[in-house]
């Protein structure tokens, strides 16, 4: 019997991510739920994505669209949801495999100092992962994750506004990127301190069991 | 206190409109706003920190001190950008109600460190002039205050370095006109600037990213 609300959850996050108008048309987004994942039909329209949509994996017999969701679950004990979307900042970004400087507060709290580009492959984003939650992915969009869906979604977000800051502040002056070592201590007081309780809170309300 | 209860449970349902208002004008991203208004010369209230604005009710809201931020009553726990909000509102007796917040627009402007000119006469009757950026400081930090109220001065508007837009008026309708104003300026100076940059005559993202490439790309 399917867990409602994860169900509900990732029902209501694609429809957001479609409000938003952060995906394309092969986004996907997962849920880890104990040895399982609730993950997101390949194909699937998020603007309107039902529960029948919605498929249960166990991680270790993932295949095929959803091995790569199963293998940054397992890799990454931390990582509850991810979300693979493309969001129109961000897939031009990844195309030309840049990497995304902090040049925004909220990008160096929610996303971490710098987001990457990996290759196209499972083990290379996990390694590109690494220290992070999000890395742009060579041609096909961006992986966000978080110890919440309502983190992750918020990391595309996050994600989608650094790169647009990032291209519009190069071509009309300048691109100021914050001091490293301030980006890493805001993202330890983000993940410590700030979010804490929020995410403990949101666990329970996604359905986290 | 010096203020009557009916106030009160006004203005609460200001602040909570202003949350919700915020979001539906994508003025906002998730919880990554705060809005205060004046109760009277020393009290404040504001939005609480990391909390949906749907989801906030009127009585979640904090009372601030003014002259001391680090106090509050009621609600839940204030953001963490308080004394912010409470540095302009001692320093400016005729600012009742303040928003910070990071629209797109403002964002590029902020990132880039970019003093915005006077775009419209809208523009200089609400803001008082161009907007500029303020030191760059940690959240939550006195830098932060510091460059923020600084970059205010004779402003009702400005910039805060790589974080957002500081806005502040008269009353909350007042502050959502000169956020709305911000973000449309910011937005017709990168426009300008673009246009003037590739020799373009009509804009749009596409133009903006391919030139970008162009110039930085690998």
């Amino acid at each position: 019997m399917k867990n409602e609300k994860i169900v509900a959850t990732l029902v209501e996050y694609a429809h957001k991510l479609a409000e938003e108008k952060v995906c394309g048309i092969k986004d996907m987004i997962a849920m880890r739920s104990g040895s399982a994942m609730y993950v997101t039909k390949a194909g699937a329209d998020f603007a309107s994505l039902v529960d029948s949509d919605i498929d249960v994996v166990e991680l270790d017999k993932a295949e095929g669209e959803y091995k790569l969701f199963a293998d940054v679950f397992n890799a990454r004990e931390d990582i509850g949801a991810i979300c693979h979307c493309y969001p129109a900042w961000i897939a031009p970004l990844a195309k030309v495999g840049a990497t995304i400087p902090a040049v925004l507060d909220d990008m160096a709290q929610i996303v971490g100092s710098t987001c990457k580009t990996s290759k196209n492959d499972s083990a290379s984003i996990i390694k590109t992962l690494k220290g992070r939650n999000s890395c742009l992915i060579k041609e096909d969009g961006c992986l966000t994750s978080g110890r919440t869906m309502d983190e992750a979604y918020t990391c595309v977000l996050v994600l989608d506004k650094a790169a647009h800051c990032y291209v519009s502040s190069a071509v009309i002056g300048k691109n100021v990127i914050i001091n490293g070592l301030e980006a890493r201590l805001m993202r330890f007081v983000y993940k410590v301190k700030y979010s804490k309780k929020n995410q403990e809170n949101l666990k329970s309300a996604e359905g986290e069991v | 206190m010096a203020w009557d209860k009916e106030t009160e449970l006004r203005l609460r349902q200001v602040i909570k409109d202003s949350g919700v208002n915020l979001l539906k004008e994508n003025l906002v991203q998730g919880t990554w706003g705060n809005t205060a208004v004046r109760l009277d010369e020393d009290h404040m209230l504001v939005t609480p920190t990391g909390l949906d604005y749907i989801a906030l009710q009127p009585e979640d809201m904090p009372v601030v001190q003014i002259s001391d931020p680090s106090i509050w009553s009621d609600g839940k726990k204030p953001t963490s950008e308080r004394k912010i909000h409470a540095a302009i509102m001692m320093a400016r007796p005729e600012i009742n109600a303040t928003i910070h917040s990071h629209p797109v627009y403002c964002s590029i402007l902020a990132s880039a460190r970019i003093e915005l000119p006077v775009m419209s006469d809208e523009m200089q009757r609400l803001v008082g002039g161009s907007a500029r950026v303020g030191a760059y400081g940690l959240p939550g930090t006195k830098t932060l205050k510091k460059g923020t109220v600084e970059a205010m001065t004779g402003r009702n508007a400005c910039f805060m370095a790589n974080h957002g837009v500081f806005c502040a008026g008269k009353d909350m309708d007042e502050a959502f006109e000169i956020i709305r104003i911000m973000e449309k300026s910011s937005y017709d100076y990168i426009k300008e600037q673009t246009l003037k940059a590739t020799g373009q005559s009509t804009y749009s993202d596409e133009l903006l990213f391919d030139y970008f490439v162009s110039k930085y790309g690998k």
